[in-house]
């Protein structure tokens, strides 16, 4: 990589994603109730605010000694307080209030915390050292704490009271800054504009700031929020504005003495502060998910509850959604079945039969995940499923545990284990085959393990559940277990939580805990690709090892090619839902018969020939859906 | 165990002395200079320079800062200005009563926020969820000197259920000192448990996508397990950050709605000397708070390491 060719197109990186994400984040916006009503609910406060003068019934500081302390009538549709003010002028004024103050601490917290915040995440070193440490201090402060010092210090007054609040709120925008300036300034394109030559100040105005520009919005909203409370707090203790402003703290100061007599008073202004604060949160969570695009539409998450789902499974339903939609598969099937050559064995333990798996999107259309779809796992088989990422080869394992994500439903077809129909099981009923006749094992080793439980109790868990031993003779299965799957010192490690694990050895444990209730089939779900080839083959031999000495069958997941010519006995070859072909390994991998699979088979990289660009699988499906022969 | 402690304590009693620093070296923000401010608008030069010396503020900085750490290790927070009582008496009178709510207040938040986050984090989506976390919205959002006023109105002033003015010392009355803080409690833990419950929730949802949860399950183990052994503990991870969060929170709110309840606490002590400017007694308020806080987060810190293997020193 040169210098030339990376420091434009890194340049115009974020700009091009500054173009589309406020557009995004906009159109978001407007698919949410909540927040749209929130903007409207602002809107008609500023409006409030603005045209106090206009609007309200009477002047801010106008008495009326004839009516004190009385209750709503014509003239006074809010009633009066104590100094005949009319409650509802007063109310009208003390949103002006509200909202100067609020607007302006939140500007003095963004004009201190913004530019510190910057420093200490891009100078890092000595400033961010004695920065944190000020960070540290305030946190060890009740935010009204410092509003109290502030005023203590200086005195009572609209623009002391402006900078007290601002104070308080400075050092989470100060944190909020310095965080995303540390990851900005990591990402490549910060690295190679320093290479380009841009200056520092550059850097931090062209691009950091405008990855800035989200977090600060929503985090604004929040605090603008919090501000308005610390400011009717501090009024209502009478450390806030001068007396004869009025303020919404100032009000129920006077309604608290009056709670008694007159309970009445203490609703218009409470309800006033609850309704502002309320509607800033709301905005600030609205800007926040649609900056994410966290939020779902209320069908999605109905439909979610039935399977309980959970986030990680619901992206990996998007992500399988949107891969298949880029090219929609409406698939010939009868070039598909012709090549499954032998998918009969004689000793089926599991038989998955003309299976339908598909994606109900939020918007109403069914896709097709997988496809009719036929295969069976002989006992003691090892089973390769082959297939490029997309292919289905995942949701068709995770419809065999009865685990596919929420929105991802079998539509048709059977799952039959051991004589027994897994699809359409319960809950309870699904306890009888989880552990106990099916393990399985995914890919990312650590996080396979809860974090914070010892590996022992992960293992004895289940084994206590499957087998109904007492703790004791659980730990000493548990250890066994460890034993077997090649794990050294195993009673010791017991005790050892996941992170003293490597890769490797994690591995070997989820291993364990999959067969700790003998399992007949165990589905290894890609849990070799997050390994080291060294690690892998030896994790394979285990699993081959373990197969002989259980009798268990395996259906191994993978996209690699090496893998499933290492450790399989049959190896089926999955491509946009449809399975193409079933061998067994030698003739797969000699004669193909799918073109597909040839082309496959062509794009692996092997030391025999060499060649200057590695082969490249062009889409065998058209637009159209059409199967393309080649 | 003693190792995680001395760790924690090693970040811990920095801590301790910046803030310390820092609290002494506020009456040197004061514009002019504390006596000017005791003295209002009556003060000559010669009346200020005589209450700097009966005060000794006159004195260089480095030897004044000498006898303020002097007085702390001995517990003499030095002398208030307006009613010359020590610093410490003061506080010691009104530390019961501010303690007492804050506990009551801590329990209610976090039995509110521990509660009503696993059971809505467990069934993301449903009704109660959303029922439950709009509640949390508006629980955030209500001012809680309010909330307070609004408590009092109907059980202490309308319904008469329990008293308006609340404090009674533990030592003479248990039961009236029970009484007295179930609406204060109530009234500080209502916010406190609305930001613990979004918290335990999220993270509660986030602890059951992880992949360990569909392993645990492709094993056999049943779901209240996962969910209520293996999610929650690994949720609480998080939950105790925000616990530490909102017991600073909660004693600045408790300073506030002192004034609702009639308490005796370091709130309305804080109100008077922040008016009057007293400072030596605002330097003891805001001491006494910082190590508070700094020592809860010392013991949260301690308990973090105990469910989380991660944070453990090597």
């Amino acid at each position: 990589m040169t210098t030339s060719t990376v420091g434009p197109a890194a340049a115009s990186a974020p700009a091009a994603r500054q173009a589309s994400g406020p557009a995004q984040a906009w159109r978001r916006l407007r698919h949410q109730p909540v927040t749209l009503a929130a903007v409207i609910t602002i809107a008609i406060i500023i409006v409030i605010a603005a045209a106090a003068p206009l609007i309200a019934p009477y002047d801010a500081g106008e008495t009326d000694f004839t009516s004190v302390l009385a209750g709503p009538s014509a003239d006074h549709l809010l009633g009066t307080d104590d100094f005949g003010h009319d409650i509802l002028s007063q109310l009208i004024y003390a949103a002006r209030t509200a909202l100067i103050v609020g607007v302006g601490s939140v500007l003095v917290a963004m004009l201190i915390g913004v530019p510190m915040g910057l420093i200490l995440g891009y100078k890092g070193g000595w400033y961010d050292r004695l920065g944190s440490r000020v960070m540290d201090i305030a946190d060890a402060m009740p935010g009204i704490m410092i509003g109290f010092v502030v005023i203590a210090i200086l005195g009572r007054g609209t623009l002391i009271l402006i900078f007290a609040i601002g104070l308080i709120f400075s050092m989470n925008f100060a944190r909020m800054v310095r965080a995303i300036t540390l990851t900005e300034r990591k990402k490549l394109y910060v690295e190679s504009a320093h290479v380009t030559g841009l200056r520092n100040r550059q850097i931090v105005f062209g691009q950091v700031l405008p990855n800035l520009v989200g977090p600060l919005a929503v985090q604004g909203a929040v605090f603008l929020g919090n501000a308005i409370k610390v400011e009717a707090a501090l009024s209502f203790l009478g450390l806030g504005l001068p007396d004869d402003q009025p303020s919404w703290g100032g009000m129920l100061r006077t309604a608290a003495e009056h709670q008694v007599d007159h309970p009445w008073m203490a609703l218009p202004p409470g309800i006033a502060i609850v309704i502002t604060v309320l509607a800033l949160n709301l905005l600030g969570d609205g800007i926040n998910d649609a900056l994410s695009g966290a939020r779902t539409s209320r069908k999605q998450r109905k439909r979610a509850l039935h399977q309980a789902p959970t986030l990680a499974e619901v992206e990996e339903a998007k992500r399988a959604v949107s891969s298949v939609v880029t090219t929609p598969v409406a698939v010939a099937p009868a070039l598909a079945q012709a090549l499954v050559t032998t998918d009969k064995h004689p000793d089926t333990v599991l038989a998955v039969r003309d299976i339908h798996i598909v994606a109900d999107r939020p918007d109403g259309e069914v896709v097709p995940l997988v496809s009719s779809l036929d295969l069976t796992v002989g006992r003691g088989e090892v089973m390769g499923l082959l297939g490029e990422s997309g292919s289905g080869k995942s949701m068709l394992a995770k419809s065999i545990l009865g685990l596919l994500p929420a929105g991802v439903r079998v539509e048709s077809g059977s799952v039959e284990l051991a004589g027994e129909e897994l699809v359409g099981r319960t809950e309870r009923q699904w306890r009888e085959i989880r552990g106990k006749k099916l393990g399985v094992v995914f890919q990312n080793p650590q996080a396979n393990l809860s974090p914070v439980h010892t590996v022992g109790r992960q293992l004895i868990d289940p084994l206590r559940i499957h087998h109904g031993m007492s703790k004791a003779v659980a730990r000493d299965q548990a250890a066994d277990l460890l034993d077997m799957v090649g794990v050294k010192d195993a009673a010791k490690r017991l005790d050892d939580y996941p992170h003293q694990f490597s890769g490797g050895m994690a591995q070997r444990v989820a291993i364990a805990i999959a067969l700790a209730g003998d399992p007949d089939v165990l589905i290894l779900d890609e849990a070799t690709s997050a390994l080291d080839v060294t690690t892998q083959s030896q994790v394979l031999d285990l699993v081959l090892d373990l197969r002989e000495k259980l009798g268990m069958a395996v259906i191994n997941i993978t996209h690699d090619l090496g893998v499933a010519a290492e450790a399989c006995d049959r190896v089926a070859i999955m491509y946009h839902g449809q399975l193409l072909e079933v061998n067994d390994v030698f003739s797969l991998f000699d004669e193909p018969h799918h073109p597909y699979t040839k082309a496959l088979l062509a794009s692996h990289p092997t030391a025999d020939h060499k060649v200057d660009r590695l082969p490249t699988i062009a889409d065998f499906v058209t637009a159209d859906g059409e199967w393309i022969a080649r | 165990m003693g190792k995680l402690v001395l760790y924690r304590l090693g970040f811990a009693i920095p801590q301790l002395l910046v803030v310390s620093v820092v609290v002494f070296s506020l009456t040197y923000l004061v514009p002019g200079s504390p006596a000017a401010a005791i003295l209002g608008v009556s003060a000559t030069p010669e009346s200020i320079a005589l209450v700097e010396e009966q005060l000794g503020l006159n004195r260089p900085a480095g030897e004044r800062l000498l006898e303020w750490f002097g007085g702390l290790v001995q517990g003499d927070l030095g002398t208030a200005y307006r009613s010359g009582l020590p610093v410490t008496e003061m506080l010691a009178q009104r530390i019961p009563a501010t303690l007492s709510m804050i506990l009551g207040g801590m329990v209610v938040a976090i039995v509110i926020g521990v509660g009503v986050g696993v059971y809505t984090g467990t069934r993301p989506g449903t009704k109660a969820d959303r029922l439950l976390t709009g509640g949390t919205v508006l629980g955030i959002a209500i001012p809680e000197f309010w909330l307070g006023i609004l408590l009092t109105t109907v059980f202490a002033a309308q319904l008469g259920w329990l008293p308006i003015i609340g404090w009674v010392p533990f030592t003479v009355d248990p039961w009236g000192w029970f009484v007295g803080l179930i609406l204060p409690s109530l009234t500080l833990g209502i916010t406190g448990g609305a930001i613990i419950a979004r918290q335990t929730r999220a993270s509660m949802v986030r602890a059951l996508a992880a992949p360990y949860t569909d392993t645990l399950t492709a094993a056999g183990v049943p779901r209240w397990k996962i969910l209520y052994q293996y999610g929650v503990k690994n949720a609480m991870v998080p939950v105790l950050a925000s616990i530490g969060v909102v017991f600073a929170i909660l004693i600045g709110v408790s300073f506030v709605i002192e004034k609702v309840f009639s308490f005796p606490g370091l709130g309305s002590l804080m109100l008077t000397s922040t008016i009057g400017q007293d400072f030596p007694v605002v330097q003891g308020v805001v001491l006494f708070t910082a190590t508070l806080v700094i020592a809860v987060n010392l013991l949260i810190d301690i308990l973090y390491g105990l469910i989380n293997p991660q944070a453990r020193p090597a």
